[in-house]
């Protein structure tokens, strides 16, 4: 009888760490497909954007750094950790520490591309005892003359678009490939979310209001898989904000001799036709 | 045959202004704040604009002075003291002209 209670225990403590959205690192600033440059306001925070859910600690910010290219100039890389500075994000049901950085305009005065990377720490996800590191990008352009959006950045493992990820339309294609130390992974599980709760920068919290209504929890979190050669393809149905982590293919899988998940995570900006 | 010419040539007059828009010019100025502007230049495309010529004029349209994008798709010169325009000039219709007016820090 005790063994059954404790088995009971176990079975519902895992029926609630399995969420039922996902665990999303957000690099976010209002826009990406900018005419001109001005200064950049950036938040970096790890919580679940579908749901407005709960906000975790990333366990501190490693790098965070941007690569500039245009055309077909040498790519320049400049630190930006100078820039950062813990906030308190505030989400209707919970809080937790998160990031903000106001990239000066003189940094992102020339035209071009910009993939800005975030490496954040280890969040220990008490539940099921293990680490994640989620490994983020952003592509944002100035003026439209494109640069390295398609580029590999070199990192642990990544997601690296096929189609401009600060140019898609709604009902666009996004199509990438995700890459473990610059290889291809067949059959990595990606996980998708929509922002559902737009964030709210002055305030630092993803507000209660949501865009859309999910029918059933399948469609919180969507899961596809790359392919044979790790190109994953997604239909974008609605213009906003789109999220991509594939999970557990970066090359650490330990820390602290715990499972670690290291995930590349891209988001993408789609726009309406009109 | 008269026809199929015709046919022809209006192909490759659609086939023209077609790579024109998939490549269009695109170039903007900022003034460095040490009595020095510097211009740069590309294609929606992402190709070079290395050697594409860059003219200077006053208010009156006279040219002032005009050198080329270098190698980096730039181009830096003195900031003329009077009112002025920039002209990025890749050819016909691959053309951009910046006011002075809108060239800040």
């Amino acid at each position: 009888m005790r063994f059954l209670s404790f088995l009971l225990a176990g079975l519902a403590a895992l029926a609630l760490a399995s969420p039922a959205s996902a665990h999303f690192m957000m690099l976010y600033t209002p826009e990406i497909a900018k005419t001109e440059s001005s200064d950049l306001d950036m938040r970096v925070v790890f919580t679940h954007p579908a749901e407005a859910g709960h906000t975790m600690d990333m366990g501190g910010i490693n790098e965070f750094y941007m690569i500039h290219q245009r055309g077909d100039n040498e790519p320049k890389k400049t630190d930006l950790k100078n820039y950062l500075k813990q906030i308190e994000w505030k989400n209707p049901e919970s809080s937790g520490p998160a990031f903000s950085a106001l990239i000066p305009r003189k940094e992102v005065r020339s035209l071009g591309d910009y993939t800005f990377v975030v490496v954040p720490g280890y969040y220990h996800e008490k539940e099921e005892d293990v680490y994640m590191q989620q490994i983020t990008k952003l592509v944002l352009n100035v003026g439209g003359i494109p640069g390295n959006w398609a580029e590999p950045v070199g990192l642990a493992c990544e997601i690296v678009p096929l189609i401009k990820p600060y140019g898609v339309w709604a009902g666009n294609v996004f199509k990438a490939r995700v890459l473990s130390e610059g290889k291809p992974v067949a059959g990595a599980e990606v996980e998708v979310e929509y922002m559902n709760h737009m964030p709210d920068l002055a305030k630092n919290r993803l507000p209660e209001d949501s865009a859309v209504e999910y029918p059933h929890d399948a469609f919180i979190t969507q899961t596809i898989f790359s392919d044979a050669n790790g190109y994953i393809t997604f239909g974008v149905p609605k213009a906003g904000w789109w999220g991509f982590a594939a999970l557990g293919v970066g090359p650490v899988k330990e820390y602290k001799g715990k499972e670690m998940s290291q995930d590349a995570v891209i988001w993408i900006k789609a726009v309406d036709m009109k | 045959m008269k026809k199929l010419l015709c046919l022809m040539a209006a192909g490759a007059l659609m086939l023209a202004p077609s790579a024109a828009l998939a490549h269009s010019p695109i170039c903007d100025c900022l003034d460095n704040g040490d009595n020095t502007i510097t211009c740069e230049g590309g294609f929606s495309d992402g190709s070079s604009a290395s050697g594409v010529r860059m003219v200077v004029s006053d208010g009156s349209g006279q040219e002032i002075l005009a050198g080329k994008m270098n190698q980096d798709s730039e181009f830096t010169f003195d900031k003329p003291s009077g009112d002025y325009k920039v002209q990025f000039d890749a050819g016909d219709g691959h053309s951009v002209v910046i006011d002075g007016k809108n060239i800040v820090e």
